[in-house]
This record gives C-alpha cells, structure tokens and sequence, in this order.
C-alpha cells in the first residue's frame, strides 16, 4: 500500500480503511485529518474516526472485515473484548495497515448528541480529493476553536477559515460553539 | 519579546500557505503530497531502524501501547 508512486500515504491509508467501515456503519472523518486534506501543511501520526453507536456483533463484523483487508488493532485481536474494555467505555481503539506504525486510525464510537449531529451532517469535501466522509467544516472550527484549543487546534481552524472562506457561515459556527458549551462543557 | 516575533512569523506562515491553498487549487496538491508523504517515510524508515536495535521490539510495544499479541510477534 506504500509503493503506489506519487499518491499521498494518508489519503490512501484513509479511503482503504474508510470503504471497509462504509460496509457496517456511518462514520466520519474528524479533526487535524480534515485540515490537512484540505492543504494545512502539518505532520500527524493519526486520523481521526467517529463510527455510529453499533452493537457488539456489528463491531465483531467490521473488525473481522478490516483484519481479512489488512488492518491490525492496536489494541488486542479479539474484538469481543475490544468493544467491551475500550468503545463500550468510550475509549478509541488504534487500527494501523500491516505492521507499519504509521498513519494509524483512530476510531471511536459515538458517544452523545453533538457526536450524532456530526455524523448527520456528514460532507464530501471535492477540494480534498479524498474520498471519504468528513465532519463539516463549520463543526471543524468551532471544536477546534472552542473546545480543543491547543495552539495546533486553533491553526487548523485558521487554516480552514481562510481556505473555506466563502462557504462558512459564520452564524452557523456560533450556534455549534453553543451546543459544544451545552454538551461538552457544562 | 523573541517569542512573540516567532509565534507572529509562524502564524504568518500558515495563513500564508492557506492562501496559497485557496488560490492554486491546482498547484498545492503536489507540494503537499511530497511534504505529507516525506514526514511518513521518514519516520516509518526510523521506526524500522529501531526496531532492529537491541531491546528494539521492546521500545515499539511501549511507544505504541501495542497490546495485540499477533502483531507483536509479527515485529
């Protein structure tokens, strides 16, 4: 997967990985992955994935799926107990191609509102050229802005503002900093 | 005083290149390509060199918290 000439390794990593999890469940693809698809110039080991709230079996099914495709876990190799000690606790799981340390995915469940209106309002973002779903670019800067906010955090948002510009609402993007307040830091 | 001229140029830097994104929709791709895809290399490529050192194996279980048995035997 690491040979293919000029092809970017993350967005190769990302589609392969992602049109399996498309077989099982909504995800999305969040946070400093979206900045830098979208040409934010900066290095990260992993990408980030929310996957929607699935039972056990259905996890037990993805993870048999990504293993037969290549893809190991950090974390253990039974997926029984994988979902019980770390996505049913709300702990994200590791899955990295191979036995090659980078990139690596990291994928958590769903845990709560704003969670699921990320994933509802999911978007292809054409610019990216990647294939795959993201989290808007309006829920991008408002987490980054309001609730990461780590120097990094608040780049990528300036990143996106200025590269989406024209497509950000501005009214939007306060109405999510309100609902992360609610939600996460209340 | 030091510190608020290099965060200020830093600052400048990515605001710069988010431009540059913007307005050379057709241009960035490639730079950014080589620049993502050099940083993984390089540091897969380190990666393998510490894993053939003594004690190698050991110190990518920890750096990676790897707890999946299969895997580290396939190190």
């Amino acid at each position: 997967m690491r040979e293919i000439g000029d092809a970017n390794i993350l967005k190769e990593f990302c589609e392969k990985f992602c049109s399996i999890v498309d077989r099982h469940c909504k995800y999305i693809i969040v946070s400093g992955y979206l900045a830098i698809a979208t040409g934010r110039s900066r290095a990260t080991q992993d990408i980030d994935m929310i996957i929607s709230k699935i039972a056990r079996p259905a996890f037990v099914a993805l993870h048999h799926d990504l293993v037969r495709e290549g893809f190991n876990c950090v974390q253990g190799d039974k997926p029984e107990e994988i979902y019980d000690f770390y996505l049913a606790e709300n702990t994200s799981i590791r899955y990295l191609y191979g036995n090659e340390f980078l990139p690596e995915m990291e994928v958590k469940l769903a845990k709560d509102l704003l969670d699921n209106i990320q994933i509802q309002t999911r978007v292809k973002i054409p610019l990216t050229n990647v294939d795959v779903w993201f989290g808007s670019v309006e829920m991008g800067i408002a987490f980054k802005e309001e609730y990461l906010k780590s120097e990094k955090d608040m780049e990528d948002a300036r990143h996106l503002r200025i590269v989406f510009k024209e497509e950000i609402n501005e009214q939007n993007i306060n109405s999510l900093k309100k609902t992360i307040r609610e939600v996460r830091l209340s | 005083m030091k510190q608020t001229t290099t965060k200020t140029s830093h600052q400048d830097q990515v605001e710069e290149w988010a431009n540059f994104v913007r307005e050379n929709p057709d241009k960035w791709k490639a730079q950014h390509t080589k620049f993502i895809n050099a940083q993984i290399k390089m540091a897969n490529e380190a990666l393998q060199r510490i894993r053939k050192q003594k004690n190698g194996k050991e110190k990518i279980v920890e750096l990676f918290s790897v707890k999946n048995k299969q895997l580290i035997a396939s190190l």
